[in-house]
């Protein structure tokens, strides 16, 4: 259901200020959602003055810098940091994406840093995705294929292998999902841009045999036709994917067969 | 634990683009209409009810308040027109690249005010 307000426990308070400790002359305030599961208090933001002078590019670099340097007990999720595995993804200055591949040159004013919207918080900047994995599921994304003779491999030639460019790409950072107003409203029954995707990567995949059962099982009022082509998700992807197109094209599909 | 955890801001900080603004107006331009028409089902069935108040009618529309709200309904018309052409174009697969549905956004908000403008001119017989 839409409910525009922030529940009672999830209003966000002013936080604590970390004044910068270097002197340096090239200063910028980020601010960053924090809550701590252990203090039972409501979350709160916290801006801390990072030295700009000896720090590299991206926004995942500001929070390394302020993890290292300022304030050990912020959490976030990382790893590769070459925008391949996608933990990194955050709300940054309004808009979801990965902190490892935005530069904080490209936002002006002041680095506002939420986690992924409308999450159940785990803790600051890591939200709680198991109900994107648990749908992730629900469409099966694995090869199907019932042939007798399955010891063979299967050809695909190379135009049906062109076809699954820009759905294979995707790496589930759940950017997109969560950018996108239908997934906040009716997060538990739409399945949401990425899974949506996965499931169009499976459906026109040549080898798969269960197009189909596939194509029945994701045509639901609530699944799939909550996509009202906002294209938040388009929008948030940081692999330059087209979710939005995507679900479009299983709605033509079912709506052609 | 679980009921503990607080929900992460969602609207309250995310950034607006044409696209979203025009599918959140498209929404409250399809609200405003349904309720138009209905207004103008009453309009109509007050005709049946004789002159005295069809002059009633004839005068609140020629006030300024009217005026606005006629050229308001208008718009609303125009710009669900317009933005459900453009889903249309977006149902058979067109239009979804970030540049495209930006251009064909801001080519929607445009043009509902110059339709707006030329349904205005049209019904008082200018051009």
């Amino acid at each position: 259901m839409v409910q525009i307000n922030l529940p009672e426990n999830s209003k966000v308070q002013k936080g604590q200020y970390f004044k910068d400790k270097t002197g340096s002359k090239n200063i910028r305030k980020v601010n960053v959602y924090r809550w701590d599961p252990s203090s039972g208090k409501n979350p709160r933001i916290d801006t801390y003055e990072v030295d700009m002078e000896n720090c590299p590019s991206k926004v995942l670099d500001v929070l390394n810098k302020i993890k290292n340097e300022i304030d050990p007990t912020l959490s976030y999720r990382k790893s590769c940091a070459h925008g391949v595995c996608g933990s990194c993804a955050m709300n940054m200055d309004g808009k979801n994406g990965l902190a490892c591949t935005t530069s904080h040159a490209d936002i002006s004013g002041d680095i506002n840093i939420y986690p992924l919207p409308h999450l159940k918080v785990k803790k600051d900047l890591i939200g709680d995705l198991d109900g994107l994995y648990k749908q992730y599921e629900s469409i099966e994304p694995w090869l199907k294929n019932n042939s007798k003779n399955n010891k063979d491999e299967i050809y695909q030639s190379q135009k049906d292998r062109e076809k699954l460019d820009g759905a294979y790409e995707c790496i589930m950072c759940a950017c997109c999902s969560t950018s996108c107003p239908s997934y906040w409203w009716n997060g538990d029954k739409y399945l949401g841009p990425a899974v949506l995707l996965q499931a169009y990567r499976w459906i026109i995949d040549s080898r798969d045999e269960d197009r189909k059962e596939r194509l029945q099982k994701v045509a639901d009022e609530l699944k799939l036709y909550r996509c009202h082509t906002i294209l938040n998700c388009t929008n948030a992807c940081p692999k330059g994917l087209n979710p939005a197109k995507a679900i479009a094209e299983i709605k033509k599909m079912l709506a052609t067969t | 634990m679980e009921n503990k955890s607080p929900l992460s801001p969602h609207i309250q900080v995310y950034k607006w683009h044409v696209s979203s603004l025009v599918s959140i107006a498209t929404r409250i331009t399809g609200i405003i209409n349904i309720l138009i028409i209905t207004l103008i089902c009453f309009w109509f069935a007050f005709l049946l009810l004789g002159e005295s108040s069809y002059e009633l009618i004839k005068l609140f529309l020629n006030s300024i308040f009217g005026k606005f709200i006629a050229i308001g309904i208008t718009w609303s018309f125009s710009f669900h027109i317009l933005s459900e052409i453009r889903h249309l174009i977006m149902d058979l697969g067109y239009g979804f690249e970030i540049k495209t549905s930006n251009l064909t956004g801001i080519i929607v908000i445009i043009f509902s005010f110059i339709l707006t403008i030329l349904i205005y001119l049209l019904g008082r017989q200018l051009i």
